[in-house]
């Protein structure tokens, strides 16, 4: 008779889906999270854990996106479509709406979200990596992590080979900048901000072999990666290159021009200023994020003038 | 001391004040040695522009904001003839933070611009603190002058604070608004600051007598032909709008209003025709001491001058509350 076997294999299937899935260990910045075995149910507090969802095709059900949609750019929502609900700003993200999304697996950011990191984990697991202040590395690395969290381990692995090899492309594109110092700036019309060689911008623009007169922090605050600058440090600092991102139309810096000690700096008199999308640069960061930056990269050195 | 000396002395250390402010930067290519001749001779370099256009404007804000601070403290006291009373201690500088940061969240409520957004802050905030504590008919009672000035002051700088919660780069303005950060003054700030400044010293020296008047109390004044009232009034005006001015210029720089007049007075006297220039140079000296140490503290990054002045206020708070007994 077939009953036999046929019974057997049912009540192996029934075990299988009866027996506890295969949870993982996690270690993150605040400790060491058990998560279920592939969540499917994913709430992402910082833009950067969209970047690493979005690199091995996976959607967020909930994303802190300070409560602007159009903030998730189409280099995401073409992977991740548009079907997320916002659980408000990244800052102070509503644990009310997580809740209510039923997560199993809540990313957050280490510094921004260490103080309600309770609170989070008592609605779902809770992993955190520093995505605020970390550098380019604390990026990839923690893309990796995350990617094992939610079981796509090895095609993070995969995209992580795919991303050095375009990345080392970009590099040999732009060629050997050794003898260049560059500067990330955000200019939100009130003040200028400069991302230091310590944040995610200022270790990216290392990576590619740009120098940094800034002097180095010795730690990780955000104060210390992204520095309020008066134009008298600025031309102290006095970078080649500017690569700045404006948060307002009436950029500081554009009142500056006409101003002898800004004028003077070497990259307003070389005429090596180059405008960059303030939101992609400042607030994005990841894998899909620094290719977009690189790219950038890239058509500001064809611009450059030497 | 003759007075005369006196004044010398004050006026001595706030031009050594103003000139460490001046001399002490990132640029390595200015210094104490050399500074007041790229002040005076336009050599054509960079050391002169930024001496001159991007060092003398934040100098002299921060001594005409420590002037308007100074003299509007200074108004307080003699109207509530409370020695605890000053701008920050009755919610007036709170108040003018809010009209700014509701100027800055919602730009369709601005009236006129964030000055006159600052100013009409702080008299609406001077008002309800002032009517909490018994009007300006004279039974001014000083505990609940304080505690209503506290509760003006939690109220707004609550919603003030709020702004941090919102967008990022909103939250970040207003952060460092709030932190009176000045390093990016310009020459245009400053001709509001100026006349105001002055008209605040003029108002000051004209209201000099009546001042000298209440602090003989209520009384004494009707005697005197001084209707109390209208003073009070007049000197609550003058010290919303010369703390308004200063915070929309720098933002909410706490203390200086309660610092100077008690320093003044144990130097100079009571007698306010004296006191309104000594408290004028007075506040100018202290923020500018305070400019100076704001730029020592991280250099070559700054530290915001709000903070370098609440580290030196709130501590002479604390000893003014404690002395308050024989002082009142």
């Amino acid at each position: 008779m077939f009953i036999k076997p046929l019974f057997a294999a049912l009540a192996g299937a029934l075990m299988l889906a009866t027996m506890p899935a295969q949870a993982i260990d996690i270690t993150h910045d605040l400790g060491t999270t058990t998560v279920p075995d592939a969540p499917q149910r994913i709430v992402v507090l910082e833009y950067s854990f969209v970047d690493s969802l979005a690199a091995v095709g996976v959607a967020p059900v909930g994303i802190a996106d300070d409560d602007r949609r159009e903030s998730i750019i189409p280099t995401y929502t073409a992977v991740i479509g548009d079907d997320w609900t916002s659980v408000g700003t990244r800052k102070s993200p509503s644990l009310e709406v997580i809740a209510s999304l039923q997560p199993d697996l809540i990313i957050a950011d280490t510094s921004r979200h260490e103080a309600i990191y309770g609170a989070l984990s008592e609605i779902a697991p809770t992993i955190a990596f520093d995505s605020l202040t970390g550098t380019y590395q604390t990026a990839m690395d923690a893309a990796q992590t995350i990617a094992d969290a939610i079981g796509k381990g090895p095609e993070m692995a995969e995209r992580l080979k795919t991303h050095a090899a375009t990345m080392e492309a970009f590099k040999a594109e732009i060629g050997d900048v050794s003898g260049w110092s560059a500067q990330f700036i955000i200019d939100n019309g009130e003040a200028i901000f400069l991302h230091s060689p310590v944040s995610y911008n200022g270790s990216l623009l290392n990576w590619f072999g740009f120098t940094n007169n800034m002097p180095t922090p010795d730690g990780h605050s955000y104060e210390e990666a992204i520095v309020q600058t008066s134009l008298e440090q600025l031309s102290e600092i006095n970078p080649q290159i500017i690569i700045r991102g404006k948060y307002a139309d009436n950029a500081l810096t554009d009142s500056w021009i006409g101003q002898p000690v800004y004028d003077a700096i070497a990259a307003v008199k070389a005429g090596n200023v180059f405008d960059v999308t303030a939101h992609e640069w400042s607030r994005l960061r990841g894998v899909l994020a620094s290719e977009k930056s690189a790219a950038d990269l890239v058509e500001i050195v064809k611009k450059l003038k030497r | 001391m003759p007075l005369t000396l006196r004044f010398v002395f004050l006026t001595a250390a706030v031009l050594a004040c103003a000139l460490l402010s001046l001399a002490i930067g990132p640029r390595s290519d200015v210094s104490l040695a050399n500074v007041v001749q790229l002040l005076l001779v336009d050599d054509g370099s960079l050391a002169r522009s930024a001496v001159v256009d991007l060092r003398l404007p934040r100098t002299l804000v921060a001594g005409l904001i420590g002037i308007n601070l100074a003299l509007a403290g200074l108004a307080l006291q003699a109207v509530t003839r409370n020695p605890l009373a000053s701008e920050s201690v009755l919610g007036i500088n709170q108040g003018a933070a809010l009209g700014v940061a509701i100027g800055l969240v919602v730009p369709a409520l601005v009236v006129v611009n964030p000055g006159v957004m600052a100013i009409l802050g702080a008299i609406l905030a001077g008002m309800v603190t002032l009517g909490i504590a018994g009007g300006l008919g004279g039974r001014l009672d000083s505990m609940r002058l304080v505690l209503a000035g506290v509760t003006v002051g939690a109220f707004s700088f609550a919603l003030v604070r709020f702004t941090f919660t919102l967008e990022d780069n909103l939250a970040r303005t207003m952060l460092t608004w709030t932190a009176a950060d000045i390093s990016a003054a310009r020459l245009d700030q400053l001709l509001p600051l100026v006349g105001w400044a002055l008209c605040g010293l003029v108002a000051s020296m004209a209201m000099a007598h009546s001042f000298n008047i209440l602090a003989l109390g209520d009384g004494a004044s009707h005697g005197l032909g001084v209707d109390p009232r209208r003073r009070r009034f007049a000197g609550a005006m003058l010290a919303a709008i010369l703390t308004g001015a200063s915070v929309a210029a720098a933002g909410p720089v706490m203390f200086v209003g309660l610092v100077m007049p008690h320093l003044c007075r144990l130097w100079f006297g009571p007698d306010h025709r004296v006191l309104v220039p000594a408290v004028a140079l007075g506040g100018a000296g202290l923020v500018l001491a305070a400019d100076v140490i704001s730029k020592l503290v991280r250099f070559p990054y700054e530290t915001p001058l709000g903070i370098i002045c609440a580290l030196i206020g709130a501590p002479y708070f604390l000893y003014a509350t404690l002395r308050a007994r024989s002082m009142a």
